[in-house]
């Protein structure tokens, strides 16, 4: 890039509103940002940039526009879908606009600026009795702002929702540098749902300056089981039957064997059976009064279906044991093998005996080690595989094997991402999904938002997908500066990076 | 699982299948003539009025496409009405959480309105429940968006977006619902409030320092209490649902807040269908945070109190009040304008009122982003135009 004779005067330029100590363009420092949580992928960025206010964040992205520069927003970078990567493009971080705005308690609403950790928040309203509901595994370092990139989910979304569910209202910045506000915080709004289409538009719409989000009151009670099970089908069979019960328990957490011993090997050991095929983690919460008969309710189909045991936490030190040993799964993975590749996919409920069973047969014809922990009771998958990335034949069946078990869950009546997002690594998969007409229609939407599609260019929807929209009907777009490299205007496909992924991860 | 009468009226477009549905609007963007999208026909007479040269319905497009028990979803066709859905999911001891007011709709009308009744309070609106959705696009295009699973973030959410468009940006065709299992035990309670606006909101907060939380609570005047066979006062009426000890107990608590009489659960049905007929009822939602609420119910039963028969109930949870406004053969047009364009600290959303009156009102659409997003799935103006204003 030093050969891009724009490129010092973009830095300058960019210094000059954020300080130069905010403005990273040395390989160096860049190669920080190659990755997220899932490097396979290695992106440079030509700069990285991080604005500390909103007013700075503002300058920044109408800088860029004015010079046609794409850019990719950066919470923490824990993201496992390569959403986050800038390839030769400008980074723009988030991760400093970490105040809490305002706290209504009586409404139960925050309104937090982008950069504030997931678990950040939670925190400082528990004291009032209230959390905000969305808790992916990553929580101690994802930021709000990413979570509402990718419509982030965790354990807890069973019962509670979604990120979007908890969404309000919307400060955004289009990547144009226009500032829009989407949703009614105090009180319904007319018209199109924009709120709703920007949580999980990946950074391809534009960058949230403030989110007003929903807080949810702490249950009355909590209830924490543990059921293990000599099978994987027959902790599949019981997530089938709790589910079909009607019985909605906060979180359905499956895992298995090898998933169970590497949590026992390590720092996060919780307890859990290093015999059992599959656990399951159970929680249920609120009235204290009807708890009890659920708690019997789940203890006996996980009994019918073929439970070995079941365990109710005692107390609160047993729950949070139990809790940190699942969401600690991917790091404690991480001790067993030098390289470790994580999948998001999601199934219909009652498919989970049949696709586990196929994931399994999968395993076995492609010689790798599939291991399983996931949000069983959304019916969403995460199978990873620990591997050698420097074993070219072993990195290659592990690849084939994840194909195969995306096309199966596909098959299965699922989806290819339940809440990692689509970001770089489930592009090839889209596709399969999705007709081209439907991703012409994902195009037309990004479109509205950033016509030049300069914000996080190539990602989400397929080139080739939206090239043909484009041609007929994008007339107003085109800036007038000079453009580092424009994104999703460059033909052709993205290139496909080879799979090799540092084990411990930063979470889902 | 079928209308009762599935022959087209006059001027009526009646596609038995998303192909057919996609001809009908090629052929009539290759006329340049627009169509009004409809579905049973029950709220024709909301929103703003439509210029269209012929009706598209969905009504025979109806029907279940997938029903997994165990997966609590459920896929229909848009034309598939809410009772033929009721009806279907309680044979499994399941139910639709979506009890939007007024006759028995469509699921195509409520999801392409974001209609809602009661049971939000619990359960949100058609954006908290609609999964995925199937749709052709004012270019003739079949789109899909979104799945059949609880939980899907492949590409833009598209679902979100299509949900409360009121059918200008494609005719939705299919839909995928989030179901729950049938509760229990369900119970009903009337609890008698003051007539002051501070009384009802009284007990909003009790309720909500209690940790009482019910399927529904609905406040409603002493003229909806009567309309609902009540005592004539405010009110405000719980749904509670869950096991029996979970209901037992929430009974016990809301009890120690005041006085609380049994009600059946009919009542909620009433509450949703005692609204006039098309044509005959204008209808404002007012809204602002819950705190607000004694606020809003006040605004609300001034306004209702210049009109005759006119009623008010709401949500003190979700901060919202309805005015229910009946509408005789003779309407004074001026005096409604006024009631209307009353002034008030929150959202005024009119869900009805006679035509002529919504060219005061400003576009629910009329900012760029939503221009540009009509522009980019009609871009002919083919799909109800007029419907949200200007756009």
């Amino acid at each position: 890039m030093a050969a891009n004779p724009d490129l010092p005067t973009l830095a300058e330029r960019l210094a000059a509103i954020v300080g130069a100590s905010r403005v990273l363009a040395r390989a160096g420092e860049l190669r920080v940002y190659s990755a997220d949580g899932l490097p396979g992928y290695d992106k440079r960025p030509a700069l990285a940039v991080f604005p500390g206010s909103r007013e700075e964040v503002v300058a920044v992205v109408r800088e860029l526009a004015a010079s046609a520069v794409p850019f990719v927003p950066r919470g923490a970078g824990t993201g496992l879908s390569g959403g986050a990567l800038a390839d030769d493009v400008v980074l723009l971080g988030l991760n400093r606009l970490k105040h809490i705005l305002a706290v209504d308690v009586e409404n139960a609403l925050a309104v937090v600026e982008p950069g504030v950790v997931n678990a950040t928040l939670s925190r400082a309203v528990a004291q009032h009795g209230l959390h905000y509901a969305p808790d992916p595994s990553s929580q101690t370092a994802c930021t709000i702002g990413g979570n509402v990139a990718e419509n982030a989910g965790g354990p807890h979304c069973l019962k509670y929702g979604v990120t979007t569910n908890h969404v309000v209202a919307i400060t955004a910045l289009l990547p144009d540098g226009e500032i829009v506000q989407l949703g009614n915080p105090a009180g319904e709004s007319e018209g199109y749902d924009l709120v709703g289409a920007f949580v999980g538009s990946e950074g391809c719409f534009g960058v949230a300056l403030d989110i007003t989000v929903r807080l949810t009151r702490n249950p009355e009670a909590v209830r924490t089981l543990l059921a293990d099970f000599g099978s994987i089908d027959s902790a599949a069979h019981a997530v089938s039957a709790i589910i079909a019960s009607g019985i909605v328990p906060a979180a359905l957490e499956m895992m298995d064997a090898a998933t169970v011993r590497a949590v026992e090997a390590s720092i996060y050991a919780a307890g859990y059976p290093v015999d059992a095929a599959a656990v399951l983690l159970v929680e249920l919460d609120g009235s204290a009064a009807g708890l009890e008969v659920d708690v019997q309710t789940v203890d006996r189909l996980a009994r019918e279906a073929g439970a070995r045991t079941v365990r109710i936490a005692r107390d609160e030190a047993e729950r949070a044991r139990l809790w940190q040993g699942r969401k600690k799964a991917f790091g404690a993975m991480g001790r067993i093998s030098p390289h470790l590749v994580v999948q998001d996919a999601v199934v219909p409920r009652t498919q989970l005996p049949a696709v586990l069973a196929l994931i399994h047969e999968i395993g076995e014809r492609q010689r790798v080690k599939v291991c399983n922990v996931f949000h069983a009771g959304d019916g969403n998958l995460h199978p990873n595989i620990g591997y050698d990335a420097n074993d070219s034949d072993e990195a290659a069946r592990v690849h084939e094997a994840m194909r195969e078990i995306m096309r199966a869950c596909i098959a299965a009546g699922g989806t290819i991402t339940g809440e990692h997002g689509v970001g770089l690594d489930k592009l090839p998969y889209m596709d399969e999904l999705f007709s081209p007409e439907s991703l012409q229609a994902m195009c037309a939407l990004r479109d509205v938002f950033d016509p030049e599609r300069r914000a996080n260019p190539g990602k989400v929807v397929p080139v080739h997908a939206c090239q043909e929209w484009g041609m007929g009907r994008r007339a107003e777009g085109g800036g007038t500066g000079r453009a580092l490299r424009t994104g999703d205007r460059t033909p052709g496909t993205l290139p496909r990076a080879p799979l090799s992924v540092p084990g411990a991860g930063a979470g889902e | 699982m079928m209308a009762a009468d599935l022959r087209p009226a006059a001027g009526e477009l009646l596609p038995r299948s998303t192909c057919d549905v996609r001809e009908r609007v090629r052929e009539a963007a290759a006329q340049a003539m627009p169509l009004r999208i409809a579905g049973a026909g029950e709220w024709l007479d909301a929103g703003r009025p439509v210029r269209a040269h012929a009706m598209l319905s969905t009504r025979a497009l109806a029907g279940v496409v997938k029903y997994v028990p165990g997966d609590l979803t459920l896929t229909v066709h848009a034309g598939t009405t809410l009772g033929e859905i009721a009806h279907a999911t309680a044979a499994h001891g399941q139910w639709l959480t979506l009890d939007p007011y007024g006759g028995d709709g469509t699921l195509g009308a409520a999801v392409a309105t974001a209609s809602y009744g009661p049971l939000a309070h619990a359960f949100g609106t058609p954006r908290d429940l609609v999964l995925g959705l199937e749709l052709v696009s004012g270019e003739g295009s079949i789109v899909r968006a979104g799945g059949r699973v609880v939980k899907n973030v492949a590409g833009f959410d598209l679902t979100r977006l299509l949900t409360g468009s009121w059918g200008t940006l494609g005719v939705i065709t299919e839909i995928t619902v989030r179901l729950r299992a049938l509760p229990e035990v369900q119970t009903s309670l009337a609890i008698p409030a003051g007539e002051r606006a501070g009384d009802i909101d009284a007990l909003r907060r009790a309720l909500s320092a209690a940790g009482i939380l019910p399927l529904a609570a609905q406040a409603v005047d002493a003229a909806c209490a009567a309309r609902l066979e009540l005592p004539r006062r405010t009110t405000l009426l719980l749904r509670l649902g869950g096991n029996a000890a979970h209901v037992r107990a929430e009974r016990d608590r809301v009890r120690a807040l005041g006085r609380a009489a049994e009600v059946p659960t009919a009542t909620w049905e009433l509450l949703r269908t005692l609204e006039p007929p098309p044509w005959r009822a204008a209808v404002l939602r007012l809204s602002q945070l819950a705190s607000d609420f004694a606020d809003t119910w006040r605004a609300a039963g001034t306004l209702v109190e210049r009109w005759a028969d006119a009623y008010r109930h709401g949500d003190p949870g979700r901060g919202m009040v309805r005015c229910v406004l009946p509408l005789g053969d003779a309407v004074d047009e001026g005096a409604l304008a006024s009631i209307i364009a009353a002034p008030f600290a929150g959202s005024c959303i009119v869900e009805r009122m006679p035509p002529s009156l919504w060219s005061a009102r400003p576009g629910a659409a009329d900012d760029r982003l939503s221009r540009g997003i009509r522009n980019a799935y009609d871009p002919g103006q083919l799909l109800n135009p007029g419907i949200l204003g200007a756009t």
